[in-house]
């Protein structure tokens, strides 16, 4: 598939600390992308880079395959984890504003800032002061600003922080509607469950490395394939004992099994079956957050 | 990248022109200008009044001389005031008659009490009782009356002719011309000098004023967190650059419109419509005027520049104190050396001073408007002015764009110079 975004090793110290080391990832055109991580992973400061606002020690950036400079990176709509309004100007002055540092002319700008603003229902808020708002209300406002200039690539650092959920399915449900018009959208956040129903790919970052990189569907193939999901009247121990089972995990109330790449399911449920009653069997689909606890402990053990 | 910078412009000064502080800052600084400047010569104009002035005369002898000199004091001036010298007998007893005109005076049967001792002229000092002891019109004449009377009387006794004496001793009075290069000579009684002095301290306030201003919009940008926002599209130098020309573009605004009312009411005939007949205003250079304005935009754009990297650098006005402080002193420096400058405006310590660009603004322009300061220091404190400007962005520039996206720890000076280093 096509790349709009590629990042190409991509490497970011500050004296001693490291904050993003030989980070590689393409960005599909017209996928949602997750950039996953802890906090602190460097999500953020990979973002700074690729908007130049923080210049890279190592690697590069291209955006439709060639380098970004301080040019075509306005042709991304950026939306800052750190973002915030001018408290005393007025709404639509203020997304005229932001509308023309991005390129628009300052008469479309008005225009668009008006439509966007009928359009989230804010409307009767355009002459009134940033800081009459509610929280909510500026978000939209910034969101707007964000997409003011019709940007292709869209880039969110987590964009649902301090959303009511009513606000955060309605901007979950525009982002589904641009990727519909072939917007491609980079979303930065380390709370999974919104990656799980929103993403096509993900890139997870763990201290300053990517550790996992793909297609969502293949990732949980892979990370689900020889899992199963069990329940019943026995202990860890016994199941960590059976031949067929690799390792096992604790998931809430019940446990995974990693089976051997040799195992037969049904062999493991006649053992389990021996072992005491069983009141769950079934094969694991893992969530994103299962999936991202593991490959981050798997990488922490790496790295002991 | 043009249409980017003018955006940030138009905004910082769209934004400031439409508070209200900018509108009362721009008339009440021109009407308390004007009031001290139309005030006294208003008063001096009308300062007026009848009074009454009990005299006792305990030496028994000067109550009639010292009469006969307010007397004539009154006639000479061109005062609207009259002084009328009721003089009481002493009596018997003269402290009960004191005690007695003092309770009167306090009735206000008399504006006050004018007491002359009995050892007069030798021993002894007058008195001078009243509620108001700040009528200075009235003190001056009854204090230059005594005292008049009083020398005229230990002239007598030394067999001179005060006449005589005081025609001798008449006061010379210094009569001071301003010589222009072209050997002209203006009369100049120092009114143009208040004028130039008040320039220089208008440059002084708005450099400080609009150079906090720039600070506190970098702090403001980088708490409310819109700063990250706006350089994903604008070079953080764009940013700052912007923000300045633009807050430097309403301090321009404001003295136009202060040009503008200065003008409407030094026009032929204004301050005679407005009442105030009679009254001169000094005028001030066009050439001072045109380099007021050159030194104020360099002057600005100078300590703009630093302030906007105390703003970038720190999280509060709190935190910023002390570096903000150190520069705000700069800026008194000139106020501390003016009295130098003054002294001798054309010495090689003031020339110096002059050209350092930290304190040209205020100083190269208040040398001018005392001396015919040569072209070439001029040229000299303008182009080192702009040296200092480039310089200064080019650090402040570095410092700006690793500050903006610093939050939490103060910084310390060790920690700047570091960002100038990596940035």
């Amino acid at each position: 598939m096509e790349s709009i975004l590629e990042l190409r090793d991509l490497s970011k110290r500050y004296g001693d600390h490291v904050a993003v080391e030989g980070l590689s990832f393409a960005v599909p055109r017209g996928s949602i992308f997750g950039l996953l991580g802890p906090n602190g992973a460097g999500k953020t400061t990979t973002i700074r880079m690729v908007m130049r606002i923080i210049l890279p020690d190592r690697g590069e950036v291209l955006l439709d395959g060639s380098p970004v400079d301080d040019d075509r990176r306005r042709l991304i709509g950026y939306l800052p984890e750190e973002r915030g309004l001018y408290r005393k100007m007025k709404v639509l002055d203020h997304l005229v504003f932001l509308g023309t540092v991005r390129g628009v002319p300052p008469r479309e700008a008005r225009r668009r800032s008006a439509a966007w603003l009928e359009k989230f229902g804010l409307g009767e808020w355009a002459d009134h002061k940033v800081e009459d708002l509610s929280k909510g209300m500026q978000q939209k406002v910034q969101f707007i600003g964000t997409i003011l200039h019709r940007p292709q690539l869209l880039i969110l650092d987590e964009p649902f922080s301090g959303l009511d959920p009513i606000n955060t399915r309605e901007l979950k449900d525009l982002m589904l509607a641009m990727r519909e018009e072939g917007v491609t959208i980079v979303l930065s956040t380390h709370v999974l469950p919104q990656v799980d129903e929103l993403c096509d790919h993900i890139c997870l970052i763990n201290r300053a490395r990517p550790i996992l990189a793909g297609n969502l569907e293949e990732i949980r193939e892979r990370f689900g394939g020889r899992t199963w999901e069990v329940d019943g009247d026995f202990g860890r121990e016994a199941l960590a004992r059976l031949p067929q089972v690799e390792a096992v995990h604790g998931l809430r109330d019940r446990y995974l099994l990693d089976l051997r790449p040799e195992a037969a399911p049904r062999d493991v449920l006649t053992a389990l079956l021996e072992l005491g009653e069983v009141t769950h069997f079934a094969r694991f689909v893992p969530d994103l957050e299962n999936i991202f606890i593991r490959a981050v402990e798997e990488d922490q053990s790496h790295a002991a | 990248m043009l249409h980017r910078i003018v955006a940030i412009v138009r905004r910082e000064y769209l934004e400031r022109i439409r508070t209200r502080a900018f509108w009362v800052s721009t008339l009440l600084v021109p009407l308390f200008m004007g009031a001290m400047m139309v005030i006294p010569a208003w008063l001096a104009e009308r300062g007026g009044g009848e009074f009454t002035v009990a005299v006792l005369d305990l030496s028994g002898r000067f109550a009639g001389p010292v009469k006969a000199e307010v007397e004539k004091r009154l006639a000479s001036s061109d005062e609207k005031l009259s002084v009328h010298l009721a003089i009481v007998d002493p009596g018997a007893d003269p402290e009960a008659t004191r005690e007695a005109l003092k309770g009167r005076v306090q009735k206000g049967e008399f504006d006050g009490l004018l007491v002359l001792p009995a050892g007069l002229p030798d021993q002894g000092e007058p008195e001078y009782l009243a509620p108001n002891v700040a009528a200075f019109k009235l003190l001056m004449i009854l204090e230059r009356s005594v005292n008049d009377a009083l020398v005229a009387d230990r002239l007598t006794r030394a067999g001179l002719d005060p006449e005589k004496v005081s025609e001798l001793t008449r006061r010379v009075d210094l009569k001071t011309f301003k010589l222009g290069k072209k050997g002209e000579e203006t009369r100049d009684e120092g009114q143009g000098f208040l004028l130039s002095y008040g320039f220089m301290l208008i440059i002084y306030m708005s450099v400080l004023m609009y150079g906090i201003y720039v600070m506190r919009g970098v702090l403001e940008e980088k708490t409310n967190r819109i700063v990250e926002v706006v350089i994903a599209t604008v070079k953080p130098f764009e940013l700052m650059l912007g923000k300045i020309l633009g807050i430097g573009a309403v301090g321009l605004t404001q003295f136009s419109l202060w040009g503008i009312a200065l003008a409407a009411i030094t026009a032929p005939g204004a301050m005679a419509a407005l009442g105030f007949a009679g009254v001169e205003l000094p005028s001030l250079p066009p050439l001072l005027l045109v380099f007021f304005v050159v030194f104020f935009v360099l002057g600005f754009l100078l300590y703009g520049t630093l302030y906007a990297g105390i703003g970038a650098a720190f999280d509060t006005e709190q935190e910023a104190q002390n570096f903000q402080t150190l520069v705000t002193l700069m800026l008194v420096v000139p106020l501390v050396l003016m009295v130098q400058i003054l002294n001798q405006p054309d010495g090689t310590l003031s020339v110096v001073l002059s050209l350092v660009p930290f304190f040209a603004p205020m100083l190269m322009f208040l040398r001018m408007t005392l001396t015919p300061v040569p072209a070439w220091q001029l040229a000299a404190a303008v182009a080192g002015l702009l040296a200092a400007i480039v310089a200064c962005a080019w650090v402040v520039g570095k410092i700006y764009r690793v500050g903006i996206l610093m939050h939490g720890s103060k910084p310390t000076f060790k920690d700047m110079v570091r960002w100038v280093r990596e940035a």
